[in-house]
Parts: C-alpha cells; sequence; structure tokens
C-alpha cells in the first residue's frame, strides 16, 4: 500500500525550517520539526514536485528551497 | 601508443579460462584510456597498492545515485584515466536481451567512454568502466533516449536483481522476472535518491536453489518455495531405480531433515511434508521424479550481507510464505518493504546495514516494529535461538509468567 498525501502541516513546518537554513538533510528536518523522517520524505516529494523544495545531491541528499543553492558545476 | 610491457599481468592470460587483461588488451587498440589502466594496474601489482580514489561529486542532472567517481592519484603520470568513472545501469531482468540492444549499449559507451564494461557486477547491473567527467550527462542522455535508466549506487536501493526464473528453469516457483520489473519501477524513487543509513538490496531467487546468492549478498532476499507437498512420480523413481541410481545414499540420507523414505522392494519414494524444509536437494537428484508441490509462493528472508560494521550475515526468515502469483500479490511484499525501510531509517546508524540495526537493536523490536508477528520458521532450532521474546503484555494475557506461575 502506497504513502498517502503528505501532511499539510508537515509540508508548512519543512518549509519554514528550510527558509532558516542552507541545505539539510531530511532526518535532520524531522529532528528539528518534530516529525517522524517517513512524513519528512513524503512531504518532500510532494513539496518538489510542487517546485518548492529540491534534491541537493552532495555523496548524500540534501534538501532545501529551490534556487537557494547553487548546484556545483 | 607506444607499448609498455606488462609482465605481471601477463601471467594472468595463461590458462583456458577468459582473460580480462586479454580483454582490455583488445580494447587498448582503439582506447588509450585501457592502455593507461593497464599500467596503472601492472604498478599496483608491482608496489602492492591501489592508484584509485573513490568517490567525489560527479552524477547527471535529477539523479542521486547511478554513477560512481573514480580518479587515479598521479594524473600527470596518467592523463587518459585521470578521470575514470564507473556508471551503473538497469539491467533487463534476467539479464536477457537482443543483439541490437547489446550493441546499442556497446555503441553509446565506445562513443563516449573507454570501451570496456562488467557485464555484470555483483548487484546485476550492466557497469561501464571509465569515462571523463564532461561525458557523463552526454552518456545518460543518450542512454535515457534508447530506453536504459541509471542503476543504484550510494546509500540507497541498489538494483533489484532476479535469478533467471521462469525465462528457463523449471525448479522457478514464482515469476522472478515479472517480479523484479515490477518491484523495481515501484521503487525507483529509493533507487535513484540516496537518503538511508545504508545501501539496502533485494535479490529475487525462485528456487532454494537460490542462483543469485540472496540469502547471502542481499538485505532482502526473496525466494521461491511451495507451501503444500513435493510430488513425487512414482514411475520416474522406479526409471532412477533401473538406472542404478542409488536413491537412499544420494537422495534420503542426505536429506537434511530425513523427510524422505526409499523402499527398495516395492521402489517407492515417499514424504512427510510437515518435515520438509524445500531445500531443493532431492528435486536436483531426482528431477523427473520429484517436483515442488502446486501452492507455490516466496519466503521473505531479510539481513544477509558482507562483512562491514558486523561480520557477514546470512538473512533469516520473516515471512514464511508469501504468494507471488500476480500483480496483486506484490503489494503485500511492497508494503512490507517500505515498512522495513521506515523502521530501519528511524534507528539505523550510518553506514549500517538492516541485518547490523536487527542485531544492535533486537529481533523482537524489529518485528514490533514492521509488524510482523513472530512464528516459528523465525527461529533456527527451537529452544536453542530465542530472537523472540514474549512481551509482558503477551504473558499478561497468556495468565502465565515466564517461570510458569499463574500471573
Amino acid at each position: 500500500m502506497a504513502r498517502g498525501p503528505a501532511d499539510p502541516e508537515v509540508k508548512a513546518k519543512v518549509l519554514e525550517y528550510l527558509g532558516k537554513v542552507q541545505k539539510a538533510k531530511s532526518r535532520d528536518v524531522a529532528v528539528a520539526i518534530g516529525a517522524t523522517k517517513s512524513d519528512v520524505d513524503n512531504a518532500v516529494k510532494e513539496l518538489t514536485a510542487e517546485d518548492l523544495v529540491e534534491y541537493l545531491y552532495i555523496t548524500t541528499t540534501f534538501i532545501c528551497l529551490k534556487g537557494k543553492v547553487q548546484t556545483p558545476s | 601508443m607506444t607499448e609498455k610491457k606488462t609482465p605481471l599481468l601477463d601471467e594472468l592470460e595463461k590458462g583456458k579460462w577468459p582473460s580480462f587483461v586479454t580483454e582490455i588488451k583488445r580494447a587498448a587498440v582503439k582506447s588509450e584510456a585501457a592502455g593507461e589502466l593497464l599500467q596503472v594496474l601492472e604498478r599496483s601489482y608491482n608496489e602492492r597498492r591501489g592508484h584509485w580514489k573513490h568517490g567525489g561529486i560527479v552524477g547527471v542532472r535529477g539523479y542521486g545515485g547511478g554513477v560512481i567517481g573514480r580518479y587515479v592519484d598521479e594524473p600527470q603520470t596518467y592523463p587518459n584515466v585521470a578521470e575514470f568513472h564507473t556508471i551503473r545501469l538497469l539491467q533487463p531482468s534476467g539479464w536477457f536481451y537482443n543483439t541490437k540492444a547489446l550493441r546499442t549499449i556497446c555503441d553509446i559507451w565506445e562513443k563516449h567512454g573507454s570501451g570496456l564494461t562488467n557485464m555484470h557486477g555483483s548487484t546485476g547491473d550492466i557497469i561501464l568502466l571509465g569515462c571523463k567527467t564532461e561525458h557523463i550527462q552526454p552518456i545518460f542522455d543518450e542512454f535515457s533516449e534508447a530506453g536504459f535508466d541509471l542503476g543504484g549506487s550510494g546509500s540507497c536501493l541498489r538494483t533489484p536483481n532476479c535469478c533467471v526464473g521462469p525465462g528457463r528453469c523449471e525448479h522457478a516457483c514464482y515469476d522472478t522476472l515479472e517480479a523484479c520489473y515490477n518491484i523495481t519501477n515501484e521503487f525507483m524513487d529509493e533507487l535513484h535518491r540516496p537518503m538511508w543509513p545504508y545501501k539496502s538490496k533485494i535479490k529475487f531467487s525462485g528456487c532454494a536453489n537460490d542462483c543469485t546468492s540472496s540469502i547471502a549478498r542481499s538485505d532482502c532476499s526473496v525466494i521461491g518455495t511451495w507451501r503444500d507437498t513435493l510430488r513425487i512420480d512414482q514411475d520416474a523413481v522406479k526409471e532412477y531405480v533401473a538406472k542404478k541410481f542409488d536413491i537412499q545414499e544420494m537422495v534420503c540420507d542426505k536429506c537434511p531433515t530425513r523427510c524422505l523414505t526409499f523402499n527398495a522392494s516395492t521402489q517407492e519414494l515417499s514424504v512427510v511434508g510437515e518435515d520438509c524444509t524445500r531445500c531443493m536437494h532431492c528435486i536436483n537428484m531426482m528431477p523427473k521424479a520429484i517436483r515442488a508441490g502446486k501452492e507455490k509462493g516466496a519466503t521473505i528472508l531479510i539481513g544477509g550481507k558482507s562483512t562491514i560494521v558486523q561480520s557477514a550475515f546470512m538473512s533469516w526468515v520473516i515471512v514464511p510464505f508469501m504468494k507471488m502469483e500476480t500483480e496483486d500479490d506484490f503489494e503485500p511484499f511492497k508494503d512490507l518493504m517500505r515498512r522495513i525501510w521506515e523502521w530501519w531509517d528511524e534507528n539505523g546508524k550510518s553506514r549500517e546495514r538492516i541485518g547490523e540495526t536487527i542485531y544492535r537493536l533486537g529481533m523482537t523490536k524489529f518485528l514490533q516494529g514492521i509488524d510482523v508477528p513472530p512464528v516459528p520458521q523465525m527461529v533456527f532450532r527451537p529452544r536453542a535461538n530465542p530472537y523472540v521474546f514474549w512481551n509482558q503484555d503477551d504473558l499478561d494475557r497468556s495468565g502465565t509468567a515466564l517461570d510458569g506461575s499463574k500471573l
């Protein structure tokens, strides 16, 4: 059974937290906003589809607000 | 290019078996990178140390894995292999290709890379060895256009792999090819986006012969089995006897649970189904007389891995039997995998495989975390290997304490 839609409250908290930092791992976001990592992952998946957040791959996966961090060329 | 001597590598060309040195030398006729690769390797053999640096930030847009950075530590000496990155491509289930597909792979790779391939890597991917950073995106774009996708690398789901299954093997208890294809497509996000504590592998074997070595090499093994009893064709048994095949010694005496009995006077073979562990030994020895049961599916095992934080682990049973016949049957497996990964993601330390997390925290917590009830098949031997302990809740419900007294 696939995961259902993300919790709007978690999505809002993720956006708020990412507004305060350059980039973060989803685990760190989860700890900071008091949610589970899977809920954050689910929220981030939707936020990337909405073009508000993007993934950064720097040896592991970071997330940041869309366009906030310049990807290394 | 001036040909340089490689006496140590030349030793590896001797013998009747294929030699990777011979193949790299053939590639070196067209590729300077392949020639320099031989020089680096010969030097490593002389000095007994490697000259490769692993990692770095290389990749393609939108993907977190699939490309592994490789750099030589003396780029000025070996300029053609200064950047020698590896690309992993998702293989087709069972490694079935037509010649057109193989030609497409090789043509794109010779155009942009060293021309060297490894068909296939230990996870099963098509491995393309050696390209420069500037070629990575064009290579991906062309492979993508041709219908291929990148495999897994880093802390993500690695490319799932399966045995040849019903494509060529009568022992397959489920369609490993379809299961692998379907489940790979389901977990594309997990495959291309490394965000777990470490890597996670799934391997699908059609029977307990385990041709993918899933029990030792994958975090999740899906091994074909059957729920009912072996089917024995007594006429075929008699044919084995007529050919002087020693059924007692070769089959019954080697059955791990001694569940088979051969009656020499009637020349009949019988089985105690409850004792059979579905090990496949008798079927392998007498394939014309013994077949798997009719009710087929798969056993799901967890935790296999090579030595990293802990020593090497074999995976162990968490679901003794799961139907794997139709697409709908895959859903419970997908749901189980999501729960397993979620638990591991929450509880695992960095670079800790799931088997190691279970070892550290205990099977009981794991089973509670993924909401799977303990069953006898999880235990190696009754009362000898108590992975699963009673909870206080269970004891309260039963009304009996551990020492046998009434609560």
